[in-house]
């Protein structure tokens, strides 16, 4: 410590000297579920915004339209989904005007791995769904961890109720645990989709405080977005 | 934890965990918080600064209605439990457009004032006969703050944005020192959040927005009941309104004070 | 890492018409490590009434040993057998007499009461504070996933065969998405004639 001769103060911190304990992340709740079909996909977002036991806003949309192809779910914490969102936005329409052409939701999904993991060493802490039709016309969800790790899937559940509504997924469109030969399984429609969609976050909302208000569903298939509301319990 | 050799286990790798342990990411509460480089000098001795939050604002509540919006604050401004400024106004007019409405760190919020005062300046030295709205400066400040959250040297305020965009669309909103945004028919900062809030969403009429009256009636509740529970208020207030003809910041209004239900409240 | 969940594992307990059914997973692990799979953290404790408890593997034999002690000098004393109503109250300041050190264990009641034959569920905390819902009640590693199935597959008044189709079903889903949990599972169906238990072959991984 004092090979100057007097006593250096350490790098970090001197004792005695309150500071500021800061945080800069904030968990301001939310759910998203994502069912992706044959052609067409399913993406569900509550509106409850808060932080604590506040509840800032009920009506607060978590979706956000990147395409007439691909819709991005977005919750964790909200000043980082604005900061990232925003920046998504930019880069689309960066793309849209040296291309000439909209982004394919195949390559939106690597465009937002790459901006999440930009900030590997400070990352944006949100838990991402994205879903859209890809090139072939399917169907697809790409889901994100923090540090912008990507995975294809066809069902997947996120935010504060992620944990509660993943398994239900698995068994509902997943089929998974269920003995019946796939004739005898329901086919996958988008009434179907959509009915387990507000399912889950029915259920979310009786047990998860950050999950409830309403919820904003999109169905994206290739004729555009078409968007659906359902009131859920307020308190 | 796993196996009794594990503390002699070599990690996979730098700070990394011993085999058949969690890799903890960092982030978490372990990780020793540097100053921000800006608040650093090099040198021997290291940089001792306060970064906390000095004198402070309470509440301010904005409330939106049919044809504008209105958002009103105190006029107190502590330094810790020292009602140390009595009569200082924390809602802005900002142009005819925009209302600011201050909480929190006060020092901050002059400071945020100025540049945006400059910026008011220069959109009229444009003379483009365009005036910044709401929302722009809403987005702007999302952007401000964000970017000084991000450097670990935040700007402590929390404030309501307010005023008419284009077509004379009332807009209310709220920025607070993370850049976290989000626009509500009635947004609060402090304690208005728990006292003012529920107060305002109980009454508001399914299917449209208040009207000027309503919005103004509820105003002069919350005051009061804000006055009554909140001990870093004082009863003196200012109410700003903007709509479509212009903004103006009303008052000092005074609470209407009446102390008779205290000998009522016992107990504690 | 919470101590309640070091040795993983989960119990389930769900109400149905004149019946109640519990389900355990068979995981006994140490943290990351799986040392057994034939670990069930249910046990039948009364002719019709079964005691489940997660947590820390070392204070579930305690508790359970402990609790039996108390259970049998009670019948032993009272010359009758014990209700599921009062051997949770029994459960519940027992665990409260450890309150500031306590047994990390949740547990999870379930049974007929002896003589109406009503269905009873019951789970607490730690340290014994009681909750006695109407529909089910879940403890463990996976619990945000067991209330996510649950709440999604119960309804009122389901019959013995549909309550172990709920049941199984909800507990499988659940598991499957918790790493410490899982393993094989048991269910027990209690009915007031007759005790149903069923092992479920899952996935083990």
């Amino acid at each position: 410590m004092s090979n100057l001769g007097f006593q250096q103060f350490p790098e970090y911190q001197v004792p005695g000297v309150q500071q500021a304990d800061f945080s800069p992340y904030e968990s301001n709740g939310g759910s998203i579920v994502a069912i992706a079909g044959d052609d067409f996909v399913v993406i569900a977002a509550d509106t409850r915004l808060s932080s604590g036991y506040n509840i800032h806003s009920r009506d607060q949309s978590k979706l956000f339209k990147l395409s007439d192809q691909t819709v991005l779910g977005s919750t964790g914490c909200w000043a980082d989904t604005l900061s990232l969102t925003g920046l998504l936005k930019v880069r689309m329409q960066g793309y849209e005007h040296t291309h000439l052409r909209t982004m394919a939701t195949d390559a939106v999904a690597q465009m937002l791995s790459i901006t999440m993991y930009n900030r590997r060493f400070f990352p944006y802490y949100v838990s991402n769904i994205l879903a859209g039709i890809d090139k072939d016309g399917k169907g697809v969800v790409y889901s994100y961890d923090p540090i912008g790790h990507c995975e294809r899937a066809f069902y997947r559940a996120g935010g504060t109720a992620g944990t509660l509504l993943q398994p239900v997924l698995d068994n509902q469109i997943g089929h998974k645990n269920i003995n019946l030969s796939s004739s005898e399984l329901p086919k996958l429609t988008i009434e179907r989709a959509v009915a387990i969609a507000s399912d889950t976050f029915i259920s979310a909302a009786e047990r998860d405080i950050y999950t409830g208000d309403s919820v904003l569903i999109n169905i994206i298939t290739k004729d555009g977005i078409e968007e659906k509301k359902l009131q859920l319990r307020l308190d | 934890m796993l196996n009794n050799y594990n503390g002699l286990a070599q990690p996979f790798w730098q700070n990394g965990p011993a085999p058949g342990q969690f890799y903890h990411f960092t982030g978490g509460q372990q990780q020793i918080q540097n100053l921000p480089r800006e608040l650093t000098t090099a040198g021997p001795y290291g940089t001792q600064r306060n970064t906390a939050r000095i004198t402070t604002g309470s509440s301010v509540l904005g409330i939106r209605f049919d044809g504008g919006v209105m958002i009103a604050a105190d006029t107190m401004v502590s330094y810790g439990s020292l009602s140390r400024y009595q009569s200082i106004d924390r809602v802005f007019k900002i142009n005819e457009k925009i209302l600011l409405g201050g909480g929190d760190d006060f020092a901050d919020i002059q400071s945020i004032k100025r540049t945006i005062d400059q910026k008011m300046i220069a959109d009229q030295c444009r003379a483009d006969e365009i005036e910044m709205k709401p929302t722009e400066l809403a987005m702007w400040l999302t952007r401000v703050l964000y970017n000084r959250r991000t450097r670990m040297n935040p700007l402590f305020i929390d404030v309501v944005v307010g005023g008419v965009n284009a077509e004379g669309k009332p807009f209310l909103g709220n920025v607070d020192l993370r850049g976290r945004f989000y626009e509500d028919f009635v947004v609060a900062t402090g304690f208005a959040r728990h006292l003012a809030i529920p107060l305002v969403r109980e009454s508001k009429p399914a299917g449209r927005e208040f009207t000027a009256e309503e919005a103004s009636n509820l105003i002069r509740k919350c005051m009061e009941v804000l006055y009554y529970r909140d001990t870093r208020n004082t009863s003196k207030y200012t109410v700003g309104v903007c709509t479509p003809s212009g903004s103006v910041v009303e008052g000092p209004y005074k609470v209407d004070e009446n102390w008779s239900f205290a000998s009522t409240i016992k107990g504690y | 890492m919470s101590i309640l969940a070091y040795n993983g594992g989960c119990v389930v307990a769900m109400r149905g018409k004149d019946c109640v059914a519990i389900a355990t997973d068979h995981r006994f692990g140490v943290q990351a490590q799986t040392i057994s799979t034939d670990f069930k953290k249910v046990f039948h404790i009364a002719p019709r009434m079964f005691l489940g408890l997660t947590g820390l593997q070392t204070d579930i034999l305690t508790v359970r040993d402990r609790l039996m002690f108390r259970k049998n000098l009670y019948e032993t004393r009272e010359n009758r057998e014990m209700a599921p109503k009062p051997f949770s109250a029994m459960l519940s300041s027992f665990l409260y007499e450890h309150r500031f050190g306590p047994y990390f264990i949740e547990p999870v009641v379930a049974g007929l009461d002896p003589h109406t034959l009503k269905p009873f569920i019951c789970n607490m905390d730690l340290i014994g504070c009681p909750n006695e819902p109407v529909d089910f009640v879940v403890a463990g590693t996976c619990a945000e996933q067991l209330y996510g199935m649950c709440e999604t597959l119960w309804r009122p008044d389901l019959e013995p065969d549909q309550l172990f189709e709920v049941i199984a079903q909800s507990m499988m889903n659940a598991f499957d998405r918790d790493a410490m949990s899982g393993w094989g599972a048991t269910v027990y169906i209690i009915e007031k004639d007759k005790i149903t238990e069923r092992s479920l072959k899952t996935r083990m991984d």
